[in-house]
Order: C-alpha cells, then structure tokens, then sequence
C-alpha cells in the first residue's frame, strides 16, 4: 500500500436493515480493499444480497455508515451508486428482455454524439470488443429476450465490468454457467482485480471461493460472523462458521419406525420427456424431494394436485387407485381426501394477505361447507390453531400481511391443520422465515407425522431437508433418480447421486 | 429488408411490435379501393385523406410515448378541444400558439405527477383530467366559434410545392418522433422502463440508474404535446374554437395504437407501425364513406378490427 492512500476501498460501518417486523442486517460491517476479490458467504437468508443491495442503492439502509475513498456516501438509488462507481451483477436477471445487448450494455450511460443522439456505433462497437472478451459470439443487436440464460448472465457480467466502476458485486454470478464459462468468467476478474479493483464475490460454490478470493467474510442470521484471509481458512471451517451450531441441534429427532403407505406413484411419468419412477410414502414420514434446483421437485409435488398434468402412471391414497387430479378442481379434491398442498410463495399463491389470521385459517373449512351454511363454531378453531402453533399476531382479526413471515407460514400449516388433513405437501416450509421460527415449523411438521401425518416436502435448502426428512428421493430431470435414508445423506451424496444419474428418458 | 419485413410478424426478434399486419391491411385497403371507386385514387382525394388524417396521427404518436412506458393518456380529447378553445380567444397569434402549448404541457406535468407521485392509476389520472379539462375548455367557449389566428389556418389549409401542407405537417410529426424515441436517450428509457414494467421487472430500470419516474412524467408532456399540436392543426381545419371537437380522440388515439402492433403492456411497439395505424382509420372512414356505409356500422367495424389485432398477440403481453 502506498503512503496516504486508504487501505480499504469501501467501508460499510455497522449496517442495520429492517424489512417490516424482520431485522435482516444487525450491525454488519464489510472492507473491500483496492485489487483483491472479497467472499461473501452465508446461508440462504444471511443476509449477504440485502447487504449488497445496500452497497448499489437498490435497498436503502436504516443505520450504519458507507465510505468509498474515505468519502462518505449516501446512496438512495441505484444511480448514485453507479456514479460513485459501484457496479452490480445482480442475483436475479436484471436486464430489459426488449432492448438489445448493445443498449442494455449502456443503459442509463448511453454514449451521444455531437449532436446529442445516441451514439449507437459506439454503443455496438464497445459492446462487441466486451462481448469478445468473455468469448461471447453474439451479436450486440440481438434482443437480449431471445439469448439463454448462461448467456444473459454472461451479458450480465460484461455490463457490470465497466471501465468507470472500481468496485463490483458479483452476486452469485456463475449460477448459470458450466466450469467452461466459469474459467473466462475468473479470468475477468482476475484481470480486473490486476487493475486494482475491489470484487465482492457471492456465491455458495467453495472451490470457486478458494480459486478467486482473496478474503471472506461470512454472515449468519444477518450479522457478522468474521472476516478471514482465505489462506488462512479451510472449507471445512468455513462451513462451520455459516452453520455456526451442529444440525442436530436445529431438527426434532426422525421418526422411529414407519406407518403403512399412504401415498404410492407407481410407474409416474411427470413429463412425456422424463423416465418413469416409483414412490411411496407412509404415514408418520417426512420425505424430501432433494437434488439441484429446478429439476423437477416442483412439478413432482404439483401434479398430485392437479397443478401440473403428469404423462402416466397410478396414484394410491391408502391403497385406493385414483384418477390423476384436474387442474380444474384438483386441489378441491385432493383436500377432500384428506391432501393439503402448501405452495412456496405464500403470499402469492397462499395467503390473503389483506384478510385477518382467523380468515385465513378457516378458509378450508369454508371451502367444505354448503354456500349457504351457517359459520358456527370457527372461534374455536381460531383460538385452537392459534395455541397450537404459537401465532403471535395483535389480535386473530389483524391481517395476515402485518405478521412476519414465520408467523404467516404457521397461519397456512395451520388452515390445513385446522382441516385436520392427513398428508401436507409442503413446497419450501422455511422460505423468508427467520430462525426461531424455523425450528418451531420443523417441530409442528414432527408432531403432525407423529400423530400419523404424513409430509411430503421440497426446500431450496439442502441441509434443511437432510435434516428434517426421513427420507429423500433425489431428483433430476423430472424423475426421482435415487432414494436414501436422510440419515446418511450429505449435501455432496444428494448431489453426486444427481448428477451421476441421468434423469431424461432415452 | 425481407429480414425486416419479417420481424413485422414476430414479437421475437424485435421490439416494435406486430407492424406487418397493418402493413398489409394498408396495402390491401388501399388495393380494394383503387380498384372498386373511381373516386379513391384522385389527387384530391388523397390530399384530402392526408388532411383528414393528420390530427389523429399527431395525437395516436403522442399516445405512442405513454403507452410504451405502460401508461395511457385519456385526457388527450380534452386537451385537443381545449387547444382549439384557447386559439379562439381574442388575442395575437404570437401570445395564443406559445399559450396553447405552455398550458397543456402543463396538464401532461400534472398528468405526469399524479400517476408517479400519487401513485394513481395512469386511467383514472387522465380520465381525471379528462373531465376537468372538459369543464374549463366549457368555460373558455361553451359553443363553437370564435376566431383562429389567419397564421395558423394559412399553415393548415395552404400549400408548398404544389402539395398541401398538412402532408409536410405529417413529415416534421413523424420525423421529431423517430429522432426522440430512435435517436435519442429518452426514447430509449422509455422502451426500458415499459420492457420492466411489461415484464414484471418494476425495479429493473431504475436498477441501471435510470430516473424512471421523470422519464414517465415526460412521457406524459410529450403526449400532451402532441395532442395540442393535434388541436392546432384541427382549429386551422374547422376554423373555429369546438369545446367538442377533441370528443372520443382519444380512444381513436389508443385504437390507432393498438392496430399498429404496439403492445399496451408497453416496451414494444414502433413508430411506423402507429402511422399505419393511424391510416387504416382514416382509409376505414373515407372507403367506408365512398361506399356508402353508414358512420354506425364503420364504428363497429372500427372495434371488430381493434378486437381482431388484439388477439393476434398473446393476452401475457397485452397487459390491458
């Protein structure tokens, strides 16, 4: 480091964030220092994207301070951000589908000419000299709606590279891409890191971690963990410093012994593309469609409600064939035989985030009732389902919308429970809930099975379903590939067992 | 040029929308009526079309800049009508053109911040001023009359070169837009912000430094603009001021839009497809006329044709 220059680029000081009732960020503090790449790690939920957010000016922050060069900043939007020059690839695709690649590349810098129009030569020539360098063979003209995925991330990635940007947030950049892609991608960057910029680096993939990064910083439960040179961790520590406390310590003990079958596919086809597969689970089970995101754990889960339409195959609910659920009124009759399905956006597809906890309790039991019937007797089941899962809300006649999010996912487990249903289908039981919460969901899911309920559950979140289940069946590429006991299960097994085993039909 | 007459086609490969339908209707339009009217294909006729047609293309391109950020603007007929009430007051033409255009480029402001800071709904706002702007144009000049300044009805009804003027009206409306919405960086936020907003990205544009919000509240002078200068071209044609004149232009306006292949979810759609949009209306009404058809079953005909557009191009993308 030279005399006088500051040894740290930017400096985010004791950073607190509040979305509604839920602290996302406690006190968190990040240094990025000119010329290396910074890791930024933690579990889902951490808090490492609302932290970056902060750092771009998409989310303002409630407390702390943000030094670039010593300058304090200030960042209510995204284009002060950029002006500093702070520039970001976002997580989730931000590009415009309707414009080109050229004019997303320049989008709120576009370049003029002297007669104040847009210099649209310049705009592809630069455009097409960025594109080359990440060995992109695309036209600067192309609609960015018509590209892949890999390669808008790619475009993505050369939007942020900007000359005039000396810090870049690199938010789980190579999601998209294969280890080809991934290898232009870190020449990038050490090539900008070579020029003295400051990198952050997220992402959950531990050997892109150890081959690019030159520090970490790691965040649990929105606050900060510790700050490491990556010489001097292993990834062993590293998981251990995102945990932060043995599994064991989180989930409620598996179920001892297993009930009589309750649900059986047999020979279910959930595509015409995908091979058929066998599964069966018993009364007293939690088992857990595990595998990469996306492969079909969702499609699976929906077509016993109707909400995908499977190719072919049997369906037993206790040992009784049945005709595959309508998209029309599958969930209507499902619930009537006792199947209550969970979506994953609650508040999309779940909730009635204006109406009051009560309402959204009983719904399912108004949805069994002749039109005209009278209500009687819903109070009690309010009050009853409301001890029972620990809803703290104002009052039952407060809207769902003003609950926090584990308190929402307890009023849905609890409009099925208040139906007393026999097998819940559960997409994402702990998505945007906060930790105490998590372990009571997972211990209600324990109870229901114990008393002879039976789950059947996806999640995002490996670990969670190692150990939540008793039983995951890997999937990949719409088929259920393999099972095994969650009991011996890793993160590495379900992964390895994915991959090694091609899902799609021959 | 084949690639790009078929890009007229598609929502695909480009941003502007579903424009060779139009092209076609023109084309097989202007066939039909060369070929079974003696009347069509005459010099006078045709100058008369331009003429005709010239107020509702000025106000659907006006239109074209808040539909593309995902908006809409139904306060445009008032406006038109109050346009040609304030050239009607007794004053010099240098005082009423410079007023017309500073007074409804502010109702397009006030339009502009009650949708982005109030956060009303862009139908409600201008219906809003819709019907405000109807009171005072009421007020101004509760009949028809009135006189327009000579300037204005000589630059209407006189012609250069030995063609009518309104053509070069036509050329210097189309011409200003190409270079605000292709040649310039507003034009180009404006396609961002409503690819965002069509997409369900809210946040995207602003995520690239963009200020969405002034971006839309200009969006909305423009229009206001574009409909005044409708109104002024109209005031030359009429030659009086007409609290009525501007009525159901507005909705023509959003017609000639959508036949154009501009999508309403905004984000896509284009400039020449709303000229040929603009077109078909007026070729409807003076084939229609021709043939005698009566002005009812043209306005049927008018929203069959709006109706059968429409549902070339998937609902997802229509927003409205």
């Amino acid at each position: 480091m030279f005399d006088g220059e500051p040894a740290y680029l930017v400096e985010m000081q004791s950073i607190s964030k509040a979305f509604g009732p839920s602290m996302v960020l406690r006190d968190v503090s990040l240094r990025l220092r000119p010329g290396s790449v910074h890791a930024l790690m933690g579990e889902n939920g951490a808090g490492k994207s609302t932290l970056m957010k902060i750092l771009a000016g998409v989310h303002r922050r409630d407390k702390g301070l943000i030094f670039k060069d010593g300058t304090e900043l200030n960042l209510p939007s995204p284009r002060e951000a950029l002006s500093a020059g702070i520039s970001t690839v976002f997580q989730e695709l931000s590009l415009l589908p309707n414009l080109t690649i050229a004019e997303n590349m320049f989008l709120g810098r576009e370049p003029l000419t002297r007669g104040g129009g847009l210099d649209r030569r310049r705009m592809r020539a630069e455009t097409a000299r960025a594109l080359a360098e990440l060995d992109l063979k695309l036209s600067p003209d192309q609609l960015v709606s018509t590209l892949t995925i890999a390669e808008r991330q790619f475009v993505e990635i050369a939007h942020g590279i900007k000359a005039d940007a000396s810090v870049l947030i690199l938010d789980e950049p190579t999601a998209a891409l294969n280890a080809a892609d991934v290898e232009v991608l870190n020449r990038s960057i050490r090539r900008l890191r070579a020029e003295g910029k400051a990198i952050v680096y997220i992402s959950h993939r531990m050997d892109e971690i150890f081959d690019i990064c030159d520090e970490v910083t790691v965040l649990k439960d929105g606050q900060n963990v510790g700050t490491r040179a990556i010489s001097d961790v292993t990834p062993h520590q590293l998981i251990a410093m995102m945990v932060g406390r043995e599994l064991s310590d989180l989930f409620p003990a598996r179920a001892a012994t297993l009930g009589k079958p309750v649900l059986e596919l047999t020979g279910f086809r959930a595509t015409g593309h995908s091979r058929p597969f066998d599964l069966t689970l018993h009364t007293g089970e939690i088992l857990g469609l595990a595998g990469l995101e996306g492969q079909g754990q969702q499609r699976i889960m929906r077509s016993l409600i109707g909400r995908s339409q499977a190719a072919e195959g049997t369906l037993r609910l206790d040992g009784q064939a049945l005709k595959f659920p309508s998209l029309a009124n599958g969930i209507r009759a499902m619930a009537r035989r006792g199947l209550g399905f969970v979506p994953e956006d609650r508040k999309e597809e779940g909730l009635m985030l204006g109406l009051s906890v009560a309402a959204n309790l009983v719904i399912g039991l108004h949805a069994e009732r002749p039109a005209f019937a009278r209500a009687q007797g819903l109070w009690a089941v309010v009050q009853r389902m409301s001890d029972a899962l620990h809803i703290k809300s104002a009052s039952p006649t407060a809207p769902v919308a003003s609950l926090s999010g584990g308190n929402q996912q307890k009023v849905l487990l609890g409009r099925y429970l208040a139906r007393e249903v026999k097998i819940l289908l559960i997409e994402e039981p702990t998505r945007g809930v906060d930790i105490g919460a998590k372990l009571e969901i997972y211990k209600l899911l324990r109870d229901f099975c114990a008393a002879g309920g039976a789950v059947l559950v996806t999640s995002r979140e490996t670990v969670e379903l190692i150990g939540l289940c008793d039983r995951l069946a890997i999937v990949h590429g719409d088929t259920v590939v393999t099972e095994m006991p969650a009991s011996e299960a890793t993160e590495h097994t379900i992964l390895a067992a994915a991959l090694t085993t091609d899902g799609a039909a021959a | 040029m084949i690639a790009m007459l078929r890009s007229g086609f598609s929502t695909r490969r480009s941003r502007h929308g579903l424009w060779g339908v139009p092209l076609v209707i023109v084309l097989v339009l202007a066939t039909i009526l060369t070929v079974e009217t003696d009347q069509f294909a005459t010099r006078e006729n045709l100058f008369n079309l331009v003429a005709q047609a010239m107020p509702l293309l000025i106000a659907a391109i006006g239109q074209l800049f808040v539909i593309l950020v995902g908006g809409l603007d139904l306060s445009i007929g008032s406006v038109i009508s109050f346009s040609t009430a304030v050239l009607s007051l007794d004053g010099p033409a240098a005082l009423l053109i410079p007023a017309v255009f500073v007074l409804t480029g502010l109702v397009g402001l006030i339009n502009g911040l009650v949708i982005t800071r109030l956060n009303v709904h862009p139908i409600i706002a201008t219906l809003a001023m819709q019907y405000i702007l109807l009171g005072i144009t009421r007020i101004l000049r509760p009949v028809s009359g009135g006189d327009i300044p000579r300037v204005v009805i000589a630059a209407v009804q006189g012609s250069f070169l030995g063609l009518p003027l309104p053509l070069f009206w036509g050329l210097f409306v189309i011409g200003l837009a190409a270079k605000v919405l292709y040649g310039s960086r507003f034009g180009l936020h404006l396609f961002g912000i409503g690819g965002g907003v069509a997409a369900g990205m809210e946040d995207a544009a602003r995520n690239f430094g963009i200020r969405v919000d002034r971006n839309i509240v200009l969006a909305y002078v423009a229009c206001s603009l574009f409909a005044a200068l409708a109104g002024i071209f109209l005031a030359g044609r009429i030659v009086s001021g007409d609290p009525n004149v501007g009525l159901l232009f507005e909705l023509d306006a959003i017609t000639a839009v959508a036949i154009g292949g501009t999508q309403l979810s905004g984000g896509v759609g284009s400039l020449h497809g709303t000229v040929l949009g603009a077109v078909i209306l007026a070729l409807l009404a003076n084939g229609m006329n021709m043939a005698n058809i009566s002005p009812f079953v043209q306005t049927a005909i008018k929203g069959g044709l709006l109706l059968a557009i429409v549902g070339l191009q998937s609902r997802k993308k229509m927003g409205l």
